[in-house]
């Protein structure tokens, strides 16, 4: 049994440090799902695409595909270093979602053709996946893909795009075989989001996030446009929700706690500091419990994927905590800091009016499926209940 | 190079794992549940002849130093041990005697108790930690009983509870505030049948040998004291939390036996045409059982590496008996809702779990004395 990094490890985390200290300012940190400023954005592409000349965006990929073949504990000790603070690194669905799939199944044509790109942020990506009558339920998807020569024929329409205004491309699940139903017969494909056929139209959400409706109208693909195999589309998905290592969720709720404890240490209220009220030390205490719980189902990822172990529970148990944490977490918040937790940013918000953003963002916890579908996951496949 | 380094590893190593299975066989085998019941009802309250067994196993001594007939083999694995312990729901004096008094004796103690620690090592001798008093309170701070300086030595005055194997002890450890202020406790180690000292059963919902132990103007003298005066409060603290993370242990590999009861029931009962697991309140009930006995194995996991390493570990080790505290609690209940009626009856075998999970609650610190540490951890510590 070990939780310590070694003294290379350790190493290690300083140089992403300096490299955080040098190249990322504290007020250009931003959370990029919720926050749709453009000045920040051109930053964050920026500060991305020097990620990437240091090969950090492909930190544990093949070397010939733009990686650098570092191990699970150095990408995670990266993971934690970005998320604390809340580095703006973009294009989660490109260097996530789709570098895992041709990881996974992609040949070698395909990983050479759209790895590096993005290892060098200059593919932004964008998730294709959910549709109007397919959200928890993703294999009631119906976007079609019909052969046509060697091409493919696309439509239908995907919603819940995030950053959709912003791809390049789309990370596209579709129906590749129209015989075939459910999670059979799907294939992924790499769409063009300029190509002719693709329209948009914003969604606007609570967290203050621009989301679309995308709408695929016989959008023509080149047949080198498929990810993997056809028909492997599902597992493809399953394994990018399912297969673990490098997130570090711990260090966003570690730094709403710090945040939190340093204004309960200045703010008053009531004729004591507010973290001389039992009451608020007690729920303090609680947000502590949460933080080590995130953290410990991070190493456990981790420590699963060094090991090539299958996670307990089919995987679903963190998730279930993850899905159910964030909204007791923000509530907690929100109980400690009391009316003022309302405020946008003012000269009366505190902590620049994060309080009332976190709360917002709080109810995105929903994507990949919902805590209720999580836990039916959970009880079936994790525990072997009957379904 | 060893490339175990560059690992983040959780599982535990095989040595651990081995001493688990073979302590389960064990343990399935010589003290199965009905066996625990007739203990329950007994006077003694534990099985002699079973814990003759498990010190000639090594486990009274299996934390203790090798000097001292222990075996050395680290906080690990008395946690692995313990999981063991928990499932089987065995009482007996180790934690109270072998880790605790055991603990103190040797942070605090010189020359003069090292025979008492070669008999408390070896399971014949065990020694009653009196820490706990009537307030209900935690920590250094609720150590009221007083040590007065007289002539000779101290007279000890006032009521220690929850003393396990009190009955049984050839000493009692007794922890005593000899001057105000943390750094005001002192820690005497008494006979039985000092004159002045008394021992009033406590019966507690888990049917475990607790007792009173009533000081009434109980002298000691040099003999009795253990250390320097005025110095045992870091040696508490640290007896509490190992002896804390142990109780964890103990709730973890209880819950997962919990679980495995839970489901077998949810899969094998049938009511409205079929088995009640397949409903999804039952399996909500089911899951919330998993969820809290996993996060308190992995939170304590985190603890115990973080003392069997060495390494500064107050905060993770409150953050994991505050977890405890709550889970210990959520989980019989959440077993209970999926039983229904028949987990009520005395047959059923989950009261036997319930009853003991309400002492793993309380004991040692309870949820809102540890969320208190931890918020006074976060208050000291700054950005970070």
């Amino acid at each position: 049994m070990q939780i310590r990094f070694t003294p290379e490890q350790e190493a290690w985390r300083q140089e992403v440090r300096s490299f955080l200290d040098r190249e990322l300012p504290p007020a250009q940190a931003f959370d990029t799902e919720f926050d749709e400023d453009e000045e920040r954005w051109a930053f964050a592409l920026e500060f991305t695409r020097k990620l990437g000349a240091k090969g950090w965006i492909g930190l544990g990929w093949p070397r010939e595909y733009g990686g650098l073949e570092r191990p699970a504990a150095e990408r995670f000790i990266l993971a934690e270093e970005l998320t604390y603070r809340e580095a703006p690194l973009v294009n989660s669905i490109g260097h996530g979602l789709a570098a895992g799939t041709l990881l996974l199944g992609g040949t070698e044509q395909q990983k050479r053709r759209f790895l590096p790109p993005i290892a060098r942020m200059e593919t932004f990506w964008v998730e294709g996946l959910s549709e109007p009558g397919a959200g928890s339920d993703l294999a009631a998807l119906t976007t079609s893909a019909r052969r046509d020569g060697s091409d493919w024929i696309v439509r239908g329409q995907k919603t819940y795009t995030t950053w959709g205004q912003r791809g390049d491309v789309m990370y596209l699940a579709a129906r590749s075989d129209p015989s075939s139903r459910r999670h059979e017969g799907l294939s992924i494909f790499c769409l063009d989001m300029k190509a002719k056929g693709v329209t948009l139209s914003p969604l606007d959400n609570l967290g203050g996030g621009r989301q679309n409706h995308t709408y695929l109208d016989d959008v023509r693909l080149p047949a080198e446009m498929l990810l993997g195999e056809e028909g492997q589309g599902w597992r493809y998905i399953m394994n990018a929700f399912y297969g673990g290592g490098g997130h570090a969720a711990h260090m966003y709720y570690q730094r709403m706690l710090d945040t939190l404890v340093a204004w309960c240490r200045e703010h008053r209220r009531g004729g004591r500091r507010v973290i001389d009220d039992p009451i608020v030390r007690q729920e303090l205490g609680a947000l502590a419990v949460m933080v080590e719980s995130v953290r410990m189902l991070m190493y456990e990822s981790v420590s699963n994927a060094e090991r090539q172990r299958a996670p307990a529970f089919a995987g679903a148990l963190g998730t279930v905590v993850m899905k159910e944490l964030r909204p007791r977490f923000s509530e907690t918040l929100h109980r400690i800091v009391g009316p003022l937790a309302q405020l946008r940013p003012s000269r009366f918000a505190p902590f620049e009016g994060l309080a009332e953003a976190w709360y917002r963002h709080s109810y995105a916890n929903h994507a990949g499926g919902t805590p209720q579908v999580k836990r039916m996951v959970l009880a079936t496949r994790g525990l072997g209940l009957p379904r | 190079m060893n490339a175990r380094t560059e690992v983040i590893d959780l599982e535990l190593d095989e040595g651990h794992e081995l001493l688990r299975r073979s302590a389960r066989e064990f343990l399935a085998k010589r003290f199965p549940l009905a066996r625990l019941r007739e203990v329950e009802k007994s006077e003694l309250g534990y099985d002699p002849e079973l814990w003759r067994e498990m010190a000639a196993l090594d486990w009274a001594g299996l934390g203790l130093p090798e000097e001292l007939g222990g075996a050395a083999a680290g906080f690990l694995a008395q946690y692995a041990l313990h999981l063991e312990l928990g499932r089987a729901l065995v009482p007996s004096p180790l934690l109270a005697s072998s880790v605790i008094a055991a603990e103190l004796l040797l942070a605090a103690g010189g020359d003069a108790e090292r025979e008492l620690l070669r008999r408390i090592a070896s399971g014949d001798a065990i020694v009653a930690p009196a820490l706990d008093e009537p307030e209900g309170g935690f920590g250094l701070d609720s150590i009221q009983l007083a040590a007065r300086r007289v002539s000779g030595g101290w007279q000890l005055s006032g009521t220690k509870l929850f003393v396990p194997y009190a009955h049984v002890a050839e000493r009692v450890l007794v922890a005593a505030r000899s001057a105000p202020g943390p750094d005001g406790i002192s820690l005497f180690l008494l006979e039985r049948n000092s004159p002045g000292l008394v021992v009033e059963a406590l019966p507690n919902i888990a049917d475990l040998p607790l007792f009173a132990v009533e000081l009434d103007g109980v002298r000691a003298g040099e003999r009795e004291l253990v250390g320097k005066p005025d110095c045992a409060g870091a040696a508490l603290e640290a007896a509490w939390e190992r002896a804390g993370i142990l109780h964890c242990a103990e709730l973890v590999g209880a819950g997962e036996r919990v679980l495995e009861l839970t489901l077998r029931y949810a899969q094998d009962r049938e009511q409205f045409g079929r088995p009640v697991g397949q409903y999804q309140a039952v399996q909500y009930l089911c899951s919330d059982i998993a969820i809290d006995v996993h996060l308190a194995s992995l939170l304590s996991r985190h603890a115990a590496w973080r003392i069997d390493a060495g390494l500064p570990a107050s905060y993770q080790a409150a953050a994991a008996r505050a977890h405890a505290g709550v889970a210990a609690q959520h989980i019989v209940r959440q077993a209970h809702e999926v039983f229904a009626g028949a987990a009520f009856m005395l047959e059923n075998d989950l009261q036997l779990f319930t009853r003991r999970a309400k002492h793993w609650e309380l004991a040692l610190g309870d949820a809102r004395y540890q969320l208190e540490r931890l918020a006074a951890q976060l208050e000291s510590a700054g950005i970070g």
